[in-house]
């Protein structure tokens, strides 16, 4: 027996159009997916070389049902500043907002510049860096918001090393110290949370940062259906604080589990981490990574 | 401890990518400072530096971009240390500010661009349409690099290894062109220690000024007449680069009707038209470039005056071929097949290339024939 499909004549129902070529589990496709739903169809985004643009623009093909552009790998921002001037000068600003979009090491690494930039001359562009913390295109090399102790191609773990050794890199402080109107941290746990900030965002003028959290089981080494589970525990425990911060000011945040989710119950379901568990003297490390939490939940008041 | 087996195979080989294979010749020639950004196909290098460094006390660092890659090697070489970057095509044509500086201070150092598809973000597959670039400057100014073009993991082994006394030898950086075939496909290859040569010593170097004159280290010329001076030093040691550093393969040129010139990954293909075309008794011959900075122009310019036609095979639209046509002079019609995007030349092409360009060719003719029932 055979069986004809036929494609549904009504738009799809999501502007970024399913068939790309993420993997299962994907993080980053997910909170692209949610941006895109919440900003509509009034928009224009830029998007950096990575795993976003690469997984939905395979040529001839592109899952992006709004306009859009890929820039250069450093640039995301600084092609947004010139879309948004663009639109300016026509007198067509109205038209469209204009959404910047770029990975981890695409912002806060080679884009920094870049980015600095834009926030610093005060285009009306709304920048979202989907994080996943490290460079999983090119085969997991660290970047700068690879957090402290993680396993990476570039961060091996061995007789000299535990992992990356450097924190991550506070990029939200790094966008708020510009001085700009609102700067958001997000997780694909809370896709509510995701949409409702993209909303409030696109709402103010001027230019607004915003980093989603987004697992990448190839690169974390976690199992796919546990993408949302491994981000609502960064969450949980406090290694990745969610909050708002309007005109230099903590305004919303989200408040870690009562009584405290301690960072092993994140840390045991990767295997970026599992270097951490065979050895007693690992345990130390662990602490550390414990620390970091702690000093999170207390700066940012999550408990 | 014996490193042969019986039969003579050597214990030493070791089953590596081009990458890799690339990484371990620099650490052996003594590259304690290396430097890396993230892309594909040269990631198997950056990650083998990354495990190795460490293990031999040298540096490793994933920089923020291929400009401060670059910048640090800029910075390790001027204070004396073996340094090397790499990267392919887009992170090279951001490094080529820092590359115009490198040659304009005089520092040596290696430089590794395993070239993908271009222009753009192009594709991640073997491509050479970085010639012009590595070649013909790339950045800025009157200026050149060494460039040596591997076709094999051992050639890459070995030229990485000489790469870093070329460069010591004449203050000048050294550009290794690969692709992401010879960047990426694994074969055996041994690491040979080789004896030290006499290179000067680094005098010129920043390493502090305790007790004797400091050393400055600069590309920049203001005063009238200076840069001239300068450029025409430059110039004078290109000159002699290109007097003593001239390196090629050459395969039965003498008898040849028809002459391949190709390096690198295409040159691997044409070596296997040649051998096809030996049992046809069709004359083909080949000149593989192993530098490309400087040209082998005088073994070209021979071998154009008694055959019947040259016929350039690259993975461009046509880059290399314009110097072979300057190294001919007219003597001879110079041919070129390309592909391009991730296209690779099969040996079947290039035969019906050349029976394209030699119609009445009987060997030829026979040699199409067969190859095509194969």
């Amino acid at each position: 027996m055979t069986t004809t499909l036929t494609a549904p004549k009504e738009q799809s129902c999501t502007l970024l159009a399913p068939g790309h070529t993420a993997c299962t589990g994907c993080g980053e496709a997910l909170a692209a997916k949610l941006v895109l739903g919440a900003a509509g169809t009034n928009i224009i985004v830029t998007d950096a070389t990575g795993c976003l643009e690469v997984f939905t623009t395979k040529f001839p093909q592109s899952s992006w049902e709004v306009p859009f552009i890929h820039s250069l790998f450093e640039n995301s921002a600084a092609v947004a500043s010139g879309v948004e001037v663009a639109l300016k000068a026509l007198g067509r600003q109205n038209e469209a907002k204009v959404i910047a979009q770029g990975g981890d090491g695409g912002t806060a690494d080679i884009g920094l510049q870049a980015l600095s930039g834009m926030l610093e001359r005060g285009h009306d562009i709304l920048y979202v860096c989907y994080d996943n913390e490290a460079y999983m295109n090119t085969g997991v090399q660290r970047s700068g918001l690879t957090p402290f102790d993680c396993m990476t191609t570039t961060s091996p773990c061995g007789e000299f090393s535990w992992g990356n050794k450097h924190n991550k890199k506070d990029m939200p402080s790094i966008a708020a110290a510009h001085g700009i109107p609102y700067v958001a941290t997000a997780s694909v746990a809370f896709p509510k949370d995701i949409e409702n900030k993209v909303k409030k965002a696109l709402s103010i003028t001027g230019p607004k940062y915003m980093q989603i959290h987004s697992p990448c089981p190839l690169g974390w080494r976690s199992k796919p259906q546990l993408t949302i589970q491994v981000a609502r525990l960064a969450v949980q425990t406090g290694l990745y604080p969610i909050f708002e911060i309007e005109n230099g000011k903590v305004t919303k945040v989200r408040k870690v589990t009562t009584p405290k989710t301690p960072v092993e119950e994140y840390l045991k379901i990767q295997g970026r981490f599992a270097h951490l568990f065979k050895s007693p003297k690992g345990k130390e490390e662990i602490q550390k990574i414990q620390e970091i939490a702690d000093r999170n939940i207390e700066k940012y008041g999550l408990a | 401890m014996k490193d042969r087996l019986p039969g003579g195979i050597s214990i030493m080989k070791q089953l590596l990518t081009g990458n890799e294979a690339a990484a371990e010749a620099a650490i052996q020639a003594g590259c304690r400072y290396y430097y890396g950004y993230p892309i594909t196909p040269q990631n198997e290098l950056i990650n083998y530096m990354s495990t190795r460094m460490p293990e031999v006390g040298g540096a490793f660092i994933q920089a923020e971009s291929e400009i401060a890659a670059i910048s640090m090697v800029h910075g390790s070489a001027a204070a004396g240390g073996r340094a090397m970057t790499s990267s392919s095509s887009p992170g090279i044509s951001l490094k080529q500010e820092g590359i115009s500086y490198l040659a304009g201070s005089e520092l040596p150092c290696v430089i590794v661009n395993i070239q993908r598809g271009g222009p753009g973000l192009g594709d991640i597959s073997a491509s050479q349409a970085d010639y012009f670039q590595a070649v013909k400057g790339g950045g800025h100014g009157d200026y050149h690099t060494i460039v040596l073009a591997p076709c094999s993991v051992q050639e890459m082994a070995d030229l990485v290894y000489d790469a870093f006394d070329l460069a010591d030898k004449y203050r000048n950086p050294v550009i290794i062109l690969g692709d992401a075939q010879v960047g990426q496909l694994m074969e055996p290859v041994e690491f040979h220690k080789k004896p030290k040569k006499n290179l000067p010593a680094k005098s010129w170097a920043l390493t502090g000024a305790e007790g004797r004159k400091k050393n400055v280290i600069k590309s920049f010329y203001p005063v009238k007449g200076q840069l001239e001076e300068f450029n025409a030093h430059l110039q004078r040691k290109y000159r002699t680069i290109e007097e003593h550093e001239v390196r090629y393969e050459a395969i039965n040129i003498h008898k040849a009707d028809v002459i391949l010139v190709a390096y690198g990954t295409s040159a691997r293909i044409c070596k296997e038209v040649v051998k096809k075309s030996q049992q046809y008794k069709f004359k083909v011959g080949m000149v593989r470039p192993v530098t490309l900075w400087p040209f082998p122009k005088e073994i070209i310019r021979k071998v154009s005056e008694r055959v019947e036609c040259i016929l350039t095979v690259e993975m461009s639209a046509g880059q290399m071929v314009e110097d072979v046509k300057l190294a001919v002079e007219g003597r001879c019609p110079v041919h070129f097949y390309g592909r391009t995007g991730g296209g690779v030349p099969t040996s079947l092409e290039i035969i019906r290339k050349i029976v394209e360009i030699v119609p009445d060719n009987r060997a030829a003719n026979t040699l199409l024939q067969l190859a095509a029932v194969k």
